[in-house]
């Protein structure tokens, strides 16, 4: 890193996160729980799963359970196209396809640009790590706090 | 020689199987026979409404026989273990759903047929 460059950063502190459309929310996953983004191809359905689970996609060899982000934060529900991508989502032993319906791509936030999720927001608040406004209320990106939605996802999954 | 040996050795018999327009598999060594179906045999509806379910896989379970409906049975072919996955314990499916056959272009989930009469309770002829 230049040395204004590394002065900056100390100075401005920032976060890279891998920011998505699906549905009508514009989301940011921290960059280090996401390993890659590929095109959503055939999801064979489960029996008995939440309705955030929508299936499993096999891929590099492996099998990789879909989660559908709309439905586990009870704002709608998402719907497989041509154009829909899936990235892989870590966090410790738990890796989970998520869909996305359009990659907007890694964005650098500084630290202090991320604002503390609503007071009195809806259930999809506690999964959030702040909010970030843009030049209009439709620019804005919810920032999700991704280790603790999929730590949640997994034990909502394995308690039923 | 050996090396043919060995590649058998690697390969499990699946039987595939309709239900409702959806492809499943099964380990086929679990399967004694497929026979005409009754009413009374197992259903499991998740996997998709019958369109006929007029043929049914029996299988052993410990209390005798048990028979699952389905709508055809595409055969058996032998798939490299390689191709076999373990489903996920984080999907939190039906115990029944073991695993996952990985084909070229999709997958297919790979039923237990034990498990589905286990499931199932007293339903079902045994």
């Amino acid at each position: 890193m230049a040395p204004d460059r590394a002065v900056a950063a100390q100075a401005r502190p920032e976060q890279e996160f891998f920011c998505f459309r699906v549905g009508d929310l514009r989301l940011g996953v921290p960059s280090e729980n996401v390993l890659e983004v590929f095109r959503a191809g055939l999801l064979t359905p489960l029996p008995r799963t939440p309705s955030f689970i929508m299936g499993v996609t096999g891929h590099r060899g492996e099998v990789l359970p879909v989660v559908d982000l709309l439905r586990f934060l009870s704002k709608g529900e998402a719907r497989i196209g041509p154009r829909t991508r899936l990235f892989v989502g870590i966090t410790g032993s738990i890796v989970a396809g998520v869909v996305a319906d359009t990659v907007l791509g890694l964005r650098r936030i500084p630290v202090a640009d991320i604002l503390p999720p609503p007071l009195g927001g809806d259930a999809a608040a506690e999964h959030l790590l702040g909010v970030v406004q843009g030049a209009t209320p439709q620019d804005g990106i919810n920032l999700l706090n991704f280790s603790k939605l999929l730590q949640t996802a997994r034990q909502r999954a394995v308690a039923r | 020689m050996n090396d043919e040996h060995g590649q058998e050795e690697q390969d499990v018999d699946i039987l595939f199987f309709e239900i409702g327009g959806g492809v499943f598999g099964t380990d086929a060594s679990q399967v004694l026979r497929i026979d005409r179906s009754l009413p009374e045999d197992i259903t499991l509806p998740e996997l998709g409404r019958l369109h006929r379910g007029n043929r049914a896989l029996v299988f052993d379970t410990p209390e005798g026989e048990g028979h699952l409906k389905v709508d055809a049975v595409r055969g058996v072919r032998s798939i490299p273990v390689t191709q076999l996955r373990r489903m996920p314990p984080t999907t939190g499916a039906a115990p029944y759903a073991v695993g996952v056959c990985l084909d070229e272009a999709h997958t297919v989930l790979l039923i237990d047929l034990v498990e589905t009469a286990r499931t199932q309770g007293t339903q079902g002829r045994h």
